[in-house]
């Protein structure tokens, strides 16, 4: 097959590969244009070959990777520059995917540690759907794309950021308190620029109103914020995410807080919204699901009735399991409770894995915060992430299948999962951990 | 090398920051644009897509990303603007053809342009928000030719009226039509819509509702209907060829609307070819057209129903109704059957066996059935026929045939009592007088009512069965004893002995028997009872036969097969010759009704008048006087004289059936009344009423008076009793 040969000449080195080699890097990649018909390729007469004014090295490595489907970088080579490269070429997804692999706790390598340079304790860190994430001090937001390189940070008036999450790679909402002049509640951020994209408004009798968004969660077309305002704009309020345009506000009633709600998720196979207030913003623990057409409830579980008891659990943080229909939450002692989201009014099964420890006056204590990852269950204590599975966590509590843990940092504040990675921001130091699974093509099978 | 010939110090000025050469961008943006203008003039085999690729690229990276993109908004529009001139000067036919051209062109060229800007779909527009270049291309095509002013309505004037030369049986340039249409969903479906399909249904519905106003006219229903079809069917095969397979749905939901939804009254109405002359002419195909066509709209088979069943009403109504038919009880069952036929055909093959209409047939039937009471006599008169005669020699399966088509009427009926009492009537005197076809067939009649009436309904039928078999022992165990045959010189007897209440009570039956007979009447009476203690025998005479041997004037030997009845007065003639209708009933002691019916089918009926009446006339009277025919000849030797019975039940005996079936409902619905209260306890009136219909309507329809006036009757027995406060509640009294 002469006429599927492609002779190149890459920055002065001679390269021959196949038109079918350059076609697997896809229609929408630079190397499959260079060979497409349209462009009438009339090689250089004299040498036969097309002519790419790169550097040769990084181009061995990509070629490498179109024709084996694994990345394999020489000693020595600097990882920006190839990526850089492969971007040139269109072929930057095929390196990504070559280099780390679906997540899995039971597989996690630390890829980097990045100590930032903020003055306060990293309050939140929330990851981004394409492997970035960003952490929140005080009241600025600071991002990294998936390389880890900083992007502007965002400041916001010196207003205490409540939470952040992204909607794409290149956009974050940020949820604030509010300001006496108007300013703070709830804007969309443009993470390339720095710049504020929307304000998002609460709008109340046709009135725009000041409010404090708490927690925020997302869809593809949809923000959600639980709010509060100075009078009735007590809710879960809901926004377009082109246009900014506040959508409904579902006002909060007796029996179903919702203004308060310091954590919401967004549950796609159901289209679901969790939406929970936990201690302390709020006395009880309540935990609904609400349905996104409807505005009703659809299932909902509280603590009210079992206050007082002896051995009191207060939840401090919960998720939604969703591939497993369950809902998890962790109490003050670490303890980790399950709860059916499949029925209604139904009791918490505890795990008593943690015992009550003593911990000591002076040492910040950091609460258990929960993640997950389809049926994996990541749960934070001290300075380690857990990592939790079950083939049925219906009846089963879980079994403890990981523990992740790094020299540096203390105690750790918050965990994120997205873009394949885990996020760990540690309390002490400013400083958090990415861990990845590694890619297929990493693992070798030495006989 | 020599040490001391350098070591000469250059200064140098400071290195000033790298500033870029300022007209940098100006230069590459050159270049591309060059480049875009010689894709677009088809001349791009000498450019090179590397160094395109690489310029573009740099100048994203050098961040004038912004100043690349805008200039391709530019250079595009401006190229497109040549074109939609170029587009603009096509004469008539070539317009459509240029613009497909065009739009061609523009596709290779825009996929070239993305590929050089490709970076920058990459980074720039997707960090920015921006348009990515294909969808550019497509929008500024969109807004800069289709949605131009000059080619905007040209371009839909032209497809409109190529669709409407294709309807009036031109044959037009499909493939152009189909690139165009393609184009405009390539552009947006909402593009597709605004621009074309709204307008395209707009036209089709006006097109339609003229054209079918004027096929209306001038057409017959089943033709219209084949029209219709065929234009439906050209819209199907437009979109197919042609259009967005989205519209399909759309244009045939107009062209239902126009040609059968908004004409479907007219057609289903039309005289002498509607409906109702498809239904009276078994028009199967017409008939499965209309199923089809009305099958699209929303009330178009609930329009064909209501006709159908109306018609079905009105015709059933006049069947049953008319004196004619009622003359011949079988040929009018057959007539209902022939109906039902008509119609399981026409639903079977025109209509996907529809259960809609199935039940349409089956409610219309319940209808009219029932208007005529005497439809359960009738039916059991049917069977009666059948059973005794009509399905001689038929095979089994015919048999079955005939008696499920039977059960579906009886199916129909509400007074299934009426019929249970009739039908026990006719199964008797098949039974006793021997002359049924088939006990295969009686048996299998019997468990299809069993099955669709329950066990109730037929025991009694069955008990008329276990009858007539104990009888045969039990006349075997008396021939046996030598009781029975007395030598061969005096009479045979043979007796059935049937339980009171399996049987059609008979009142008073009495009749002297002549005394050889008597004689052996009470032998057998004294051997059954000697084998069966503690029971009463009854002679029922109305309904036995004789075979009688007589001798005539010339000697002539027959035997005659006569009744009981008719037994008894022929035997007086062995005594004399000669003798007044009075001293026959005094020596027989005959009811008087029976005898004359007796005396009657003896004298007055042509060539089996074994009497002769004086003076002759066709009715008996009282003062009439009997005398042995001595000249009475016959061709066979066996001569069979039947009772002049009627086979339908005259007024008063019909009046007497009536009063026993009501008579015999009494129980039931009390029994029903008992049965609700006691699982009820506290009831009012109007629950009572339905409650007790619900449970009987499997056997008959209780009339709401005739079920007030047995929870009176309940009340004065003390069954029940009226709630003190509240008058129309009833309480169980247990």
């Amino acid at each position: 097959m002469a006429h599927d040969r492609v002779h190149l000449n890459v920055g002065g080195k001679h390269f021959v590969t196949s038109r079918t080699t350059l076609a697997n890097a896809g229609r929408g990649s630079m190397l499959a244009a260079v060979i497409d018909e349209n462009w009438q390729l009339v090689p250089d007469i004299a040498s036969n070959e097309l002519f790419i004014d790169r550097n040769p090295a990084y181009f061995t490595v990509l070629l490498d990777l179109l024709r084996t489907g694994e990345l394999h970088i020489p000693p020595g080579m600097l990882e920006k520059p190839l990526y850089r490269e492969a971007e040139y070429y269109g072929i930057l997804d095929h390196v990504k995917a070559a280099r780390k692999g679906p997540l899995n706790g039971n597989r996690l390598d630390c890829v980097a540690s990045i100590s930032g340079r903020a003055t306060g304790d990293g309050t939140a860190i929330r990851a981004s759907p394409d492997g970035g994430c960003c952490v929140a001090h005080g009241s600025m937001v600071h991002v990294y794309d998936w390389l880890m390189e900083e992007k502007t940070p965002l400041t916001l008036d010196y207003v205490n950021v409540n939470d952040v999450g992204f909607l794409s790679p290149n956009r974050v909402v940020i949820c604030t308190g509010e300001r006496e002049n108007g300013a703070g509640g709830m804007a969309s951020f443009n993470t390339k620029t720095g710049k504020i994209e929307h304000k998002f408004q609460v709008v109340h009798d046709g009135e725009s109103k000041n409010f404090t968004a708490a927690a925020l969660a997302s869809n593809d077309i949809h923000v959600y914020a639980s709010c509060r305002g100075r009078s009735y704009e007590y809710g879960v309020g809901t926004w377009d995410q082109i246009t900014g345009r506040q959508v409904t506000f579902l006002y909060e009633g007796p029996g179903r807080p919702l203004g308060d709600a310091c954590k919401m998720q967004w549950l796609p196979r159901t289209n679901l919204l969790l939406v929970a207030n936990l201690f302390p913003s709020s006395d009880h623990c309540f935990i609904t699901l609400l349905d996104s057409r409807t505005k009703g409830k659809v299932w909902s579980w509280t603590d009210v009735a079992l206050r007082g008891t002896a051995d009191e659990k207060i939840v401090m943080d919960t998720v939604a399991m969703e591939e497993c229909s369950t809902v998890c939450v962790v109490n003050q002692f670490d303890n980790l409770g399950f709860i059916d989201m499949r029925t209604n009014n139904q009791g918490v099964r505890w795990s008593h894995r943690y015992q009550p420890s003593k911990i000591s006056e002076a040492e910040e204590r950091c609460y258990s915060k929960l993640a997950c990852s389809g049926s994996q269950l990541f749960s934070s204590k001290n300075d380690s992430v857990y990592v939790f599975c079950s083939p049925d966590w219906d009846a089963s509590k879980g079994v403890q299948t990981a523990r992740l843990r790094r020299k540096e940092g203390g105690a750790i504040s918050d965990i994120s999962v997205g873009g394949d990675r885990l996020f760990v921001l540690h309390n002490e130091e400013d400083v958090f951990d990415v861990w990845e699974t590694p890619g297929p093509s990493q693992i070798v099978d030495i006989y | 090398m020599n040490p001391a010939k350098k070591k000469n110090f250059k200064i140098e000025p400071f290195k000033h920051k790298v500033e870029m050469d300022p007209k940098y961008a100006e230069k590459t943006w050159k270049i591309l644009e060059d480049a875009i203008h010689e894709i677009y003039n088809h001349n791009a085999s000498g450019l090179s897509f590397e160094e395109l690729y690489r310029n573009a690229y740099n100048m994203v990276l050098h961040k004038y990303g912004e100043k690349l993109y805008s200039g391709v908004v530019q250079t595009m529009t401006q190229h497109l603007r040549e074109i939609a001139k170029i587009i603009e000067g096509a004469q008539g036919g070539l317009f459509l053809e240029e613009l497909d051209v065009k739009w061609r062109e523009h596709n290779k060229s825009l996929q070239m342009i993305r590929d050089i800007l490709m970076y920058m779909d990459r980074t720039f527009v997707n960090n920015f928000n921006k348009t990515p270049v294909h969808e550019l291309g497509l929008n500024l095509w969109r807004d800069h030719i289709v949605r131009s002013p000059q080619i905007r309505d040209r371009l839909l004037n032209t497809l409109l009226d190529l669709v409407r030369r294709e309807r009036t049986g031109e044959v037009i340039n499909r493939g152009l039509m189909r690139n165009i249409t393609k184009m405009l969903v390539e552009l947006g479906t909402n593009v597709y819509q605004e621009d074309f399909e709204r307008p395209f249904l707009d036209a089709a519905s006006d097109f339609y509702r003229l054209e079918s106003q004027q096929l209306i006219e001038t057409s017959d229903c089943p033709d219209y209907l084949r029209k219709a079809e065929k234009r439906l069917n050209e819209e199907i095969e437009r979109v197919a060829h042609y259009l967005d397979s989205k519209s399909e749905p759309k244009i045939t939901q107009v062209v239902e609307r126009e040609v059968i939804g908004n004409r479907m009254r007219l057609l289903v109405e039309m005289e002498n070819s509607g409906l109702i002359s498809m239904l009276i002419d078994d028009k199967y195909d017409d008939l499965g057209r209309m199923y089809n066509l009305f099958r699209r709209i929303s009330t178009g088979l609930q329009t064909m129903r209501e006709l159908m069943t109306a018609h079905l009403r009105e015709t059933g109504r006049q069947l049953v109704m008319d004196p004619e038919r009622l003359k011949d009880p079988v040929e009018f069952v057959q007539r209902l059957l022939d109906e039902k036929d008509k119609y399981d055909r026409i639903i079977q093959q025109s209509f996907h066996n529809d259960k809609m209409f199935q039940n349409a047939l089956n409610s219309s039937f319940e209808y009219f059935i029932n208007l005529n009471i005497r439809s359960p006599e009738f039916i059991s008169l049917f069977v009666d026929d059948k059973l005794r005669k009509g399905l001689k020699g038929a095979s089994e399966e015919d048999v079955e045939l005939v008696l499920d088509k039977v059960m579906m009427l009886f199916r129909y009926l509400q007074e299934k009592d009426v019929f249970e009492k009739y039908y026990k009537q006719h199964l008797a005197k098949r039974l006793l007088s021997g002359r049924t076809v088939s006990d295969d067939a009686e048996r299998s009649l019997i468990v299809k009512l069993k099955t669709e009436c329950g066990y109730q309904f037929t025991s009694k039928l069955e008990g008329m069965f276990t009858d007539m078999k104990t009888s045969r022992d039990t006349m075997q165990g008396f021939n046996a004893t030598g009781a029975g045959a007395e030598g061969n010189e005096g009479p045979t007897l043979t007796v059935q002995v049937l339980t009171t209440g399996s049987w059609p009570t008979q009142s008073g039956a009495r009749c002297n028997m002549p005394t050889e007979i008597l004689a052996m009447c009470d032998k057998f009476k004294m051997y059954y009872l000697s084998t069966h203690t503690g029971r009463r025998l009854t002679w029922q005479t109305n309904m036995g036969t004789a075979d009688l041997k007589a001798t005539f004037g010339d000697g002539n030997k027959h035997e005659l097969n006569v009744s009981t009845y008719q037994m008894c007065i022929l035997c007086l003639f062995n005594q004399a010759d000669r003798l007044s209708y009075r001293e026959i009933e005094q020596a027989t002691d005959i009811p008087a009704p029976d005898l004359k019916r007796s005396l009657q089918s003896l004298a007055c009926v042509k060539g089996k008048n074994v009497l002769r009446k004086e003076p002759m006339s066709k009715d008996i009277s009282e003062d009439d006087t009997f005398v042995f025919n001595d000249k009475f000849s016959s061709k066979f030797y066996k001569v069979k004289i039947s009772t002049v019975v009627a086979q339908k039940e005259s007024e008063p005996e019909k009046q007497e059936t009536r009063q026993k079936v009501e008579e015999d409902r009494k129980p039931q619905i009390e029994a029903a009344i008992v049965r609700i209260m006691k699982s009820r306890r506290l009831l009012d009136h109007n629950n009572i009423i339905s409650e007790v219909t619900k449970q009987l309507q499997a056997r008959f329809m209780p009339n709401p008076a005739v079920i007030k006036k047995r929870i009176e009757s309940l009340i004065e027995r003390e069954f029940l009793e009226r709630d003190r406060m509240d008058r129309k509640l009833y309480r169980y009294l247990a």
